[in-house]
């Protein structure tokens, strides 16, 4: 992406420090994340360092600044399900796919997040796959899930 | 440090009460300055008088009458009549709260143990720890501000439950580390880097219990662009930030305000020593020219550059095939046989810019009334692009480095401050704060230009032509743009029109140049634009040049030609040093005095060397030099301010200190060797005495007042001007490098800069490179006037896209890196058309 890219994307900005955060959650939108390179761009644009902008942006939860993966695994650890070994289920996710909550296996293939509750407890230990949400799932569900995908090395 | 007058102009005088007593400050200053203006303390970990208020530490709340709470003494501002109490009950129990919060977050073993005196006498090995768990294992100890506090309000119990943060270290940058366990988030590095430095390095990450200072994702300072100007460092309150060299040197016995001996701005430093050694150097506060403030040069490389365990401490002479170490009497006697009787021709004395008035007068004194001749000639040239006419005239405009954080208006040609001349850069900031406008016009990027209000890129070497129309333009408005247009520069002419609008109804204006603007404009049309602008009202300039005492050595002499003063000298068989490097002529004795522009032993019968550092080819004689550092002097900055360079370091002769002696007495105890009178000082006072007699406004002594020369010598014919650049091909800028002290490369005694290899290589813009097709570290072949250059290539974003930029260093010494480089250090000035072709490295 080039300065002319990134502006053409951002016609109706003025371009002073104070779009900061309107342009860091547009380019969130577009791409997903934000990658080094916009940092570096909206740094030359804004006139604001990128340690400044890293700083800004790391300050709200809400900006990734990792390609997410093509698949995301939201394990819930809500209160029911964390009474019903969700915790467990994390694990598992973490150690087979050799990444913590908030990160993509390096293939890009998976993300694993940990939400608060999708609203059906009764279900619980509960996860979701995409958009299809899993209830009373095991330990030996997830091997199934993640369609014989072997253990990462490190795990 | 004693407390700054504030430069509030005309600010009226108020009445308070502090603590029920009369007191009174001047309108419009913080509560906290207010107190501390009457001998007031309150405690406050957060506040620095160059800095914001940040309101973060919260310990320098007070009551104040007829304000609910506890309003903050660092960000109130005192109205007349305010009632303050800075002391109460409650306020202290809330103070030590706070203090104990802090605590519980922070390695305090040691402040709180019961054996804290006694450990304090018997533990000293401890200190080597890597890690501090305590005062007594932290560098900070005796010098933190947290920990002085605790005492002064009596914490000796942390009732929180201790909490370690557990990050590791970070020692892998140069210059300083970095432990930010022991941080206690006051944000005075960040604000430092932020506001007074622009690096913007340093930022809050993350939030909550997770946060932590540092770099954008997780890079080190030197990814991340840091100058290493070790500001943050000296506002540290805690051991968080700490200098690598003299980490564990513990508190200093004293400091002497001395001026840095590295570049021409003459910043005023505070020289530490502990044990009557350098331990490190830190920026004095003196308003007029750095205001605290130095570059990464001042605050970290004068230690190392003295310590280095390759200086040379004792005479040595070559007898035979071999070298001996021998005393004063006999070099003295062995030199002075070779200087007796030499004819017009076989001497030439080489004396560099960096040493002090003291040194270089003494030097010219003795070859011209001792030697009787006028062959003294000095690197200092080539820091005077255009010539000494020039620059003897470019000395008589006012010149102000303080002027430039008061100007409305400022043009910077070619200046990129982040480690040359980084002062200005700083007083530049403090000007764009208040409002001012900044033009910057340089083919190339830099820190300036990414802040700037105009960044006019001209064609490398097109700056002086750019500013030429620039100044034509603001003396006849938009009627003037016939007689110098932009065109060929590389500009355009509305963006031109813009710059000239934005500053044409500023009263003040300051303009500053660089030394690699001028040495890429032959044609002296930068010179030309100066001197045009001297009539303009309230207008300052600052024209710098590499080398610490260039405008001394021209001024009082060293340069052939001239004699102290700008006297005009006697031009029969005077040999210069184009002379020896172009093979015209070939003296029989050559006297390199703190010089080594050569790679190779200059064919000469006896070379004497005269340093700090041995050069990097034999010599026949060694004379030992002292260092800034162990002996006194002065040295004229830019403005013509005669400074004094202070001696903290006063070894006696010894086996392993050496035999150092002054420069100037070096030729003193030659003179008296050869029988001749005239050059008995007893020291470097008496020398400046003389000086002062004999060079008009020369002050006697202490008097650090800026100078303007009287122009009297004429204006040397010009070389052509620049052209624009062919479109095919690259230019190659040769630019002076300015990491120089005497004979020496910085880089090459001092560690750290040689891990930020910033005069290293061939420079160009990484788009070049990647239609070269190669990378950073490859080698490329810079073909230029029939001959074909190799070198690494170095990616540069800031590089002028097609220009291939080499630093040009007057000090050759040890540099085996450039050694390839070398031929084409000869096209100073002049813009070449080259071809590059690179291939990898397999
Ligand atoms: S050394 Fe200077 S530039 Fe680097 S982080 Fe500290 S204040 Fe910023
Ligand atoms: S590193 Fe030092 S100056 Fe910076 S926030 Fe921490 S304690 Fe304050
Ligand atoms: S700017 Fe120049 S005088 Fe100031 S600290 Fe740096 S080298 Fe020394
Ligand atoms: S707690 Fe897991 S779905 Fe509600
Ligand atoms: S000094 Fe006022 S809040 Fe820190």
């Amino acid at each position: 992406m080039s300065l002319a890219a990134l502006r053409a994307d951002f016609e109706g900005f003025e371009g002073t420090p104070a779009d900061l955060i309107p342009v860091l959650q547009r380019i969130q939108v577009l791409h997903g994340f934000i990658s080094k390179d916009s940092v570096h761009l909206i740094s030359r644009w804004l006139k604001i360092s990128e340690n400044e902008i890293y700083g800004v942006a790391t300050f709200f939860a809400q900006f990734r600044f990792k390609r997410p993966g093509d698949h995301v695994i939201k394990v819930c650890l809500g209160t029911a399900c964390h009474v019903r070994g969700g915790e467990q289920i994390l694990d598992v996710f973490r150690r087979r796919l050799g990444i913590q909550p908030g990160e993509a296996t390096p293939d890009g293939m998976y993300q694993l997040e940990r939400v608060a509750c999708l609203g059906c407890c009764a279900l619980a230990p509960v996860l979701s796959l995409d958009d299809k949400v899993h209830g009373q799932t095991s330990v030996l569900q997830v091997r199934d899930l993640l369609g014989g995908r072997e253990p990462s090395e490190d795990s | 440090m004693s407390p700054k007058p504030i430069r509030a102009k005309n600010a009226r005088t108020i009445a308070i009460q502090l603590d029920h007593r009369a007191a009174s400050c001047p309108e419009g200053v913080t509560v906290l300055r207010a107190a501390e203006l009457n001998g007031v303390f309150i405690p406050s970990l957060c506040s620095h008088k160059d800095l914001s208020p940040f309101g973060g530490c919260r310990l320098c709340m007070v009551e104040i009458d007829g304000m609910r709470g506890y309003p903050l003494a660092c960000s109130t501002v005192v109205q007349d009549g305010m009632s303050v109490l800075t002391e109460t009950t409650a306020i202290r129990e809330m103070r030590r709260d706070i203090l104990e919060l802090m605590l519980s977050e922070h390695p305090s073993s040691c402040l709180i143990c019961t054996e804290q005196a006694e450990c304090r006498e018997n533990q000293y090995t401890i200190r080597k720890s890597g890690v501090s768990t305590g005062c007594r294992t932290c560098p900070k100890d005796g010098q933190c501000e947290l920990q002085s506090l605790v005492e002064k309000l009596g914490v000796s119990e942390i009732r929180h439950p201790v909490y370690y943060r557990g990050y590791e270290a970070e020692h892998d940058d140069p210059f300083f580390d970095r432990d930010y366990n022991l941080c206690i988030l006051c944000g005075r590095c960040v604000r430092m880097c932020q506001e007074v430095r622009g690096a913007s390095v340093l930022a809050f990450m993350n939030r909550g219990p997770k946060t932590q200072i540092g770099p954008a994702f997780g890079r080190s300072h030197v990814e991340a662009g840091c100058e290493f100007c070790g500001a943050c460092v000296s506002v540290c309150p805690t051991g968080a930030l700490v200098d690598k060299a003299s980490k564990w040197d513990g508190k200093p016995d004293g400091a002497e305000i001395s001026t840095c001996p590295f570049c021409a701005l003459g910043c005023q430093v505070e020289l530490h020593h502990k044990n009557g050694r350098l331990s490190k150097v830190h920026p004095h506060l003196d308003h007029e020219i750095n205001d605290g403030q130095l570059c990464v040069r001042g605050r970290f490389c004068l230690p190392e550059t003295t310590h280095h365990h390759e200086r040379a401490r004792k005479p040595v002479l070559k007898r035979g095939r071999y070298f001996r170490e021998v005393d004063w009497p006999e070099a003295l006697e062995d030199v002075a046989s070779r200087l007796r009787g030499l004819e017009a021709g076989d001497f030439l004395m080489l004396i560099s810019p960096d040493l002090t008035n003291e040194s270089l007068y003494t030097a010219q004194k003795f070859v011209r009334s001792v030697l009787r001749t006028n062959s003294i000639d000095s690197t200092a040239r080539w820091a005077l692009p255009g010539g000494t006419g020039v620059w003897s005239r470019l000395f008589s405009l006012p010149i102000s480095i303080e002027a430039l954080a008061h100007a409305d208006a400022i043009i910077a040609v070619g200046l990129d401050s982040r480690f040359y001349f980084s002062v200005a850069g700083v007083q530049i900031r403090r000007a764009l704060r208040e409002g001012a406008v900044l033009v910057t016009i340089d083919s190339r990027d830099s820190n300036l230009a990414r802040v700037a209000d105009h960044w006019l890129r001209s064609a490398p070497g097109m700056e002086g032509r750019v500013l030429r129309a620039m100044v034509e333009r603001l003396f006849s408005g938009d009627a003037g743009a016939a007689p110098h247009a932009a065109a060929g520069c590389g500009i355009e002419e509305v963006s031109l029109a813009k710059a000239v609008r934005s500053i044409a109804s500023c009263r003040s204006l300051a303009v500053v140049v660089s030394p690699s603007a001028f040495a890429v404009d032959p044609g002296g049309e930068l010179a030309e634009a100066l001197f045009r602008l001297e009539g303009r009202e309230q207008t300052t300039f600052l024209p710098l040049m590499h080398g610490t005492n260039t405008r001394g050595a021209l001024e009082l002499g060293a340069l052939g030609e001239l004699l102290p003063g700008f006297e005009k000298a006697d031009d029969a068989a005077r040999v210069s040093l184009a002379d020896v490097l172009e093979g015209r002529a070939r003296p029989k004795v050559l006297y390199l005095v703190g010089e080594a522009p050569f790679f190779e032993r200059p064919p000469c019968e006896y070379v004497i060397a005269q340093d700090i550092y041995l050069p990097p080819f034999e010599v026949d004689a060694f004379l030992p030099a002292a260092s800034f550092v162990e002996a006194e002097g002065t040295l004229t900055n830019v403005e013509g301010r005669v400074q004094r360079s202070a001696a903290v370091e006063h070894l006696p002769d010894g086996a392993r200190t050496g035999r150092v002696r002054p420069d100037w007495m070096i030729f003193s105890m030659l003179a008296e060797t050869l029988s001749a009178d005239g050059l008995h000082f007893a020291n470097a006072g008496e020398v400046l005495c003389e000086i002062s007699r004999r060079v008009a406004g020369f002050p006697a002594s202490g008097d650090r007042r800026p100078r303007r020369t009287s122009p009297t010598v004429d204006i040397l014919p010009r070389g052509a001007g620049a052209h624009p650049p062919a479109d095919s091909a690259r230019r190659l800028i040769a630019e002076p490098g300015g990491f120089r002290h005497r004979g020496i490369d910085l880089s090459h005694v001092v560690e750290g800069l040689s891990e930020l290899r910033l005069e290293e290589g061939l420079r160009l813009h990484p788009d070049d490179l990647e239609e070269l097709g190669v990378k950073d570290g490859d080698r490329i072949v810079v073909h230029v006037d029939g001959m074909n250059v190799t070198g690494t290539a170095r990616a540069d974003a800031d590089c002028a896209p097609r220009s291939v930029t080499v630093h040009r260093p007057h000090a050759y010494g040890g540099l085996a890196h450039r050694q390839g480089l070398q031929c084409l250090y000869r096209f100073d000035g002049r813009l070449l058309n080259v071809t590059v072709s690179g291939h990898r490295n397999s």
